[in-house]
C-alpha cells in the first residue's frame, strides 16, 4: 500500500526531473510519511529502480505466456514473444525506460548495470526453463557443461536488445523489432543441433580411439 | 552478355556499398558484406568458366548463368524488402535478362523466410492493441504466401475468409540504402552501365516507397476497383479499412489459382481467351481512361478461375503508376498503326519523349531511330491487328531475341547517356508483364484498340 505510493511518487519524480530526488527525506516529506516508512520497504532509491525493472520483466513474462498461441510456440518463438511483449511494455513507459537505460548503459558493454540485477534473475530463470523444455523437444542440442552457461549468454543477448532499444531512433522502434528477430534466430541457430555438435562428435571419437 | 563481361571477368565487391553516411552501420555493413560475397562468387564462376574454356572443355553459357543467378538469388532473397523488389522487377524485364537469371529471380516471389509468429502478433498489437487472435475469429499463424515486403495470412471473421498482409518492420526505412547497395552489383553482374540507369532509379525508389504505404494501397485498390466495376470477368477484393493499418492490410480472400496451378488444371481455350481478354481490357482501360495503372502484372498478383467462363481476381495495388496526360498521349501515338511509315511524325514524338535530342549527331540519331523502329515493329504488333494470338510462342521468342540483340549491340552499348522519359519504366514493365501473362495463357485476344477519342477521356 504505502510501498506502491512510494514507488509511484518516486517514478513521477524521476519522470519529471529525469533524476532521482536529492534525498529519501525529501520524497517522504512530500508524501507526508516518516522517513522510516521508506526504509521499511526499500534500502535505497536504487532498490526501487531494480524493482521497477523486475516488474517489467515479470509483466512481460505473464502477458506473453497468456497469449492463446503460447503453447503452440517453439522455444525460439516463445523467447521472441517475451522480447516483443517486453518492448511493448517499455514503449508504454518509454520515458522512464529510455532514461534509466541511457543513464546506466553507457559504461562497458557486456557489464550488467546494477538496476537490471533483479530483472536479470527473473530472465535467466525464464530462459533456463525455456531451454530445458527445448532440449526435451530437441530444438536445442544437449551439450553438457557448455549448456550451463546458456542463460548467461542469453542475458548478453537481452542486454544487446535493451541497448539497441535505447539507441534506436527509427519510427515506433521498428529497427529494434528486426534486431530482436535476427538476434534470436542466430542464438537458436547456435544452440540448436548444428555443425558444432558434429565437430565435437568427431573430436570425441578421435580422442577415444587414441586409447 | 556474360560471355563478354565488361571490365574483366571478376566483378569486385562494391566499395560504394560501405559509404560512411548512414546511421546504422552494423546492418548496412552486414548487408554490404553479403553483397560483396556474392560479387566474389559471381567472379569465381566467371573464372571457372574461362578456365574451362581455355583448356577446351565445354562449359555452356547456360551453366554459368544458372550458377550466377543462384548466387545472386540467394543473396537477394536473404535480404528482405526493396532488394527483393528490384530483383523481381528485373525478373519481369525478361527481355533484359538471360532466361536463367529471370527464372531464379522469379522464384524470389515465392520463397522467402517468414516473419516469426510473435512478430506478427506484435505488429497487430502495435496497430490495434489486440492480438490477431482477438481481432479475427480465426487467424492462421503460418503465412500462406510470402510477398516481397511482407507476408499473407489467412483469417476469418464473421464467416468471411480474409487475406491479411503483414509488412516486415523497418522496410521503408531501409529502401534507400538497399537500392544504393544493389545498384553497383546488379549493374556489374548484369553488364549494364550505371549512367543508363541512374536517372530512373529515382522513379523506382518512389514506387518502392509507395509500395510500403499500405494506406495508399488501400485507397488506390478501392478506387481502381470502383472505377473498373463495370468491366466483365474481373474481380477485386474488398478492402477492410477498419482492420488495416500502416503495416497491415486486410482484404477479402479471393478464390482462384495462380497462373501455373491454374494451367495445370488444363482449362479450355475458350476459358483462356476470356481470361486473356479480361486482362487486356483491364489494362487498356487503365492506360487509356484512368491514366493510372496496376504496374505489377506478375503471375502472383492474379487469381484465375473458370467460373463464368473465366474470371480474373486482381490483387495487390501496391505498385500503381500514375501516367501524366502529355506522356500518355505521346505514348499511345507511338502505338498507332502506320507510325513506322510516317518518319517525320515518329521523330517528333521520339523527341518529345526524350529519346531523341536535337543535339544528336546524325549517326547517333539514326542508331536510335533504327532501334526504336525495330522494337516498335515487334512490340506494337498486337495493336495493329483486330485480334492477336498470344499463344504464338514464336512471338515472345522474337521479343526476347530482340532484347538480347539490343543488349549485344556494341554501338548501342557504347551509348552512355540515358534516354527516354522516366515514365517509360513502369509502363514498359506493365506491358512486358502483361504480354508474358497472355503468352503463358496462350490467349487469343481482341486487341481492337478504342480509337484516339477514347484516349481523350
Amino acid at each position: 500500500m504505502e510501498k506502491d505510493r512510494i514507488k509511484q511518487a518516486y517514478l513521477d519524480y524521476v519522470l519529471r526531473k529525469n533524476a532521482p530526488p536529492a534525498s529519501v527525506f525529501k520524497l517522504t516529506q512530500k508524501l507526508g510519511l516518516p522517513e522510516a516508512e521508506f526504509y521499511r520497504h526499500y534500502a535505497s532509491f536504487d532498490a526501487i529502480d531494480r524493482e521497477i525493472w523486475a516488474d517489467f520483466g515479470r509483466e512481460a513474462r505473464e502477458r506473453a505466456t497468456a497469449e492463446p498461441v503460447w503453447e503452440q510456440y517453439s522455444a525460439r518463438e516463445k523467447l521472441l514473444g517475451f522480447y516483443f511483449t517486453l518492448l511493448e511494455i517499455l514503449k508504454h513507459n518509454r520515458s522512464y525506460a529510455l532514461g534509466s537505460l541511457r543513464r546506466s548503459l553507457h559504461r562497458m558493454p557486456g557489464l550488467t548495470p546494477r538496476v537490471l540485477d533483479d530483472f536479470r534473475q527473473g530472465f535467466e530463470a525464464f530462459v533456463g526453463d525455456l531451454l530445458r523444455e527445448a532440449r526435451r523437444t530437441e530444438e536445442v542440442a544437449s551439450r553438457p557443461v557448455v549448456q550451463e552457461q546458456y542463460p548467461r549468454a542469453f542475458w548478453q543477448q537481452a542486454l544487446f536488445v535493451l541497448g539497441y532499444f535505447a539507441k534506436d531512433d527509427s519510427l515506433n522502434f521498428e529497427r529494434t523489432d528486426a534486431a530482436v528477430e535476427k538476434a534470436v534466430r542466430l542464438s537458436f541457430d547456435l544452440v540448436g543441433p548444428n555443425t558444432l555438435d558434429s565437430a565435437l562428435d568427431l573430436a570425441r571419437f578421435l580422442f577415444q580411439s587414441r586409447r | 552478355m556474360p560471355d563478354e563481361p565488361q571490365g574483366g571477368p571478376a566483378p569486385e565487391p562494391t566499395p560504394e556499398a560501405t559509404s560512411p553516411l548512414v546511421s546504422l552501420p552494423t546492418t548496412k555493413v552486414a548487408r554490404a558484406a553479403r553483397f560483396a560475397k556474392t560479387g566474389l562468387k559471381v567472379g569465381a564462376n566467371y573464372v571457372k568458366h574461362y578456365a574451362r574454356r581455355s583448356v577446351g572443355a565445354e562449359s555452356s553459357s547456360a551453366d554459368l548463368h544458372a550458377a550466377n543467378a543462384a548466387e545472386l538469388y540467394g543473396a537477394l532473397s536473404e535480404m528482405k524488402g526493396s532488394v527483393l523488389k528490384v530483383a523481381q522487377m528485373l525478373a519481369m524485364e525478361k527481355n533484359l535478362l538471360p532466361p536463367a537469371y529471370a527464372e531464379q529471380f522469379a522464384q524470389a516471389q515465392y520463397q522467402t523466410p517468414p516473419l516469426s509468429g510473435p512478430l506478427v502478433v506484435k505488429a497487430f498489437r502495435d496497430a490495434f492493441g489486440k492480438s490477431p487472435f482477438e481481432l479475427f475469429d480465426e487467424f492462421e499463424p503460418q503465412a500462406r504466401q510470402a510477398a516481397s515486403i511482407g507476408q499473407v495470412h489467412r483469417a476469418r471473421r464473421n464467416g468471411l475468409p480474409l487475406a491479411v498482409k503483414v509488412q516486415y518492420p523497418g522496410v521503408a526505412d531501409s529502401i534507400r540504402s538497399d537500392i544504393r547497395m544493389v545498384k553497383p552489383v546488379a549493374l556489374r553482374v548484369l553488364g549494364l552501365d550505371e549512367a543508363q540507369v541512374r536517372p530512373y532509379l529515382e522513379e523506382v525508389e518512389t514506387r518502392l516507397l509507395e509500395e510500403t504505404d499500405y494506406a495508399l494501397e488501400l485507397r488506390r485498390g478501392q478506387e481502381i476497383a470502383a472505377r473498373c466495376r463495370h468491366m466483365p470477368h474481373l474481380q477485386f477484393p474488398h478492402y477492410h479499412a477498419e482492420l488495416s493499418a500502416a503495416r497491415i492490410l486486410t482484404m477479402d480472400w479471393l478464390p482462384g489459382l495462380h497462373l501455373k496451378e491454374f494451367l495445370a488444371t488444363a482449362p479450355s481455350q475458350a476459358v483462356r481467351n476470356q481470361l486473356g481478354q479480361a486482362l487486356w481490357d483491364f489494362y487498356t482501360y487503365q492506360i487509356h481512361t484512368l491514366r493510372q495503372v496496376h504496374a505489377d502484372p506478375h503471375p502472383g498478383n492474379f487469381l484465375l478461375q473458370a467460373t463464368d467462363g473465366g474470371t480474373v481476381g486482381v490483387l495487390d495495388f501496391g505498385c500503381v503508376k500514375e501516367i501524366p496526360a502529355a506522356f500518355q498521349q505521346r505514348f499511345l501515338a507511338l502505338l498507332v498503326p502506320g507510325i513506322l511509315d510516317d518518319e517525320a511524325r515518329l521523330e517528333k514524338l521520339l523527341t518529345e519523349l526524350e529519346v531523341l535530342r536535337s543535339a544528336d549527331a546524325p549517326a547517333q540519331r539514326n542508331l536510335y531511330l533504327r532501334t526504336i523502329k525495330a522494337s516498335l515493329a515487334l512490340v506494337a504488333q498486337p495493336f495493329w491487328q483486330a485480334t492477336f494470338d498470344f499463344g504464338d510462342a514464336a512471338y515472345l521468342q522474337q521479343l526476347y531475341a530482340l532484347g538480347d540483340e539490343l543488349m549485344q549491340d556494341p554501338e548501342l552499348r557504347r551509348q552512355r547517356e540515358p534516354r527516354g522519359s522516366r515514365h517509360f519504366i513502369y509502363l514498359n514493365r506493365t506491358y512486358v508483364g502483361l504480354y508474358a501473362l497472355l503468352t503463358e495463357l496462350g490467349a487469343q485476344v481482341d486487341t481492337g484498340i478504342p480509337g484516339p477519342q477514347a484516349a481523350q477521356a
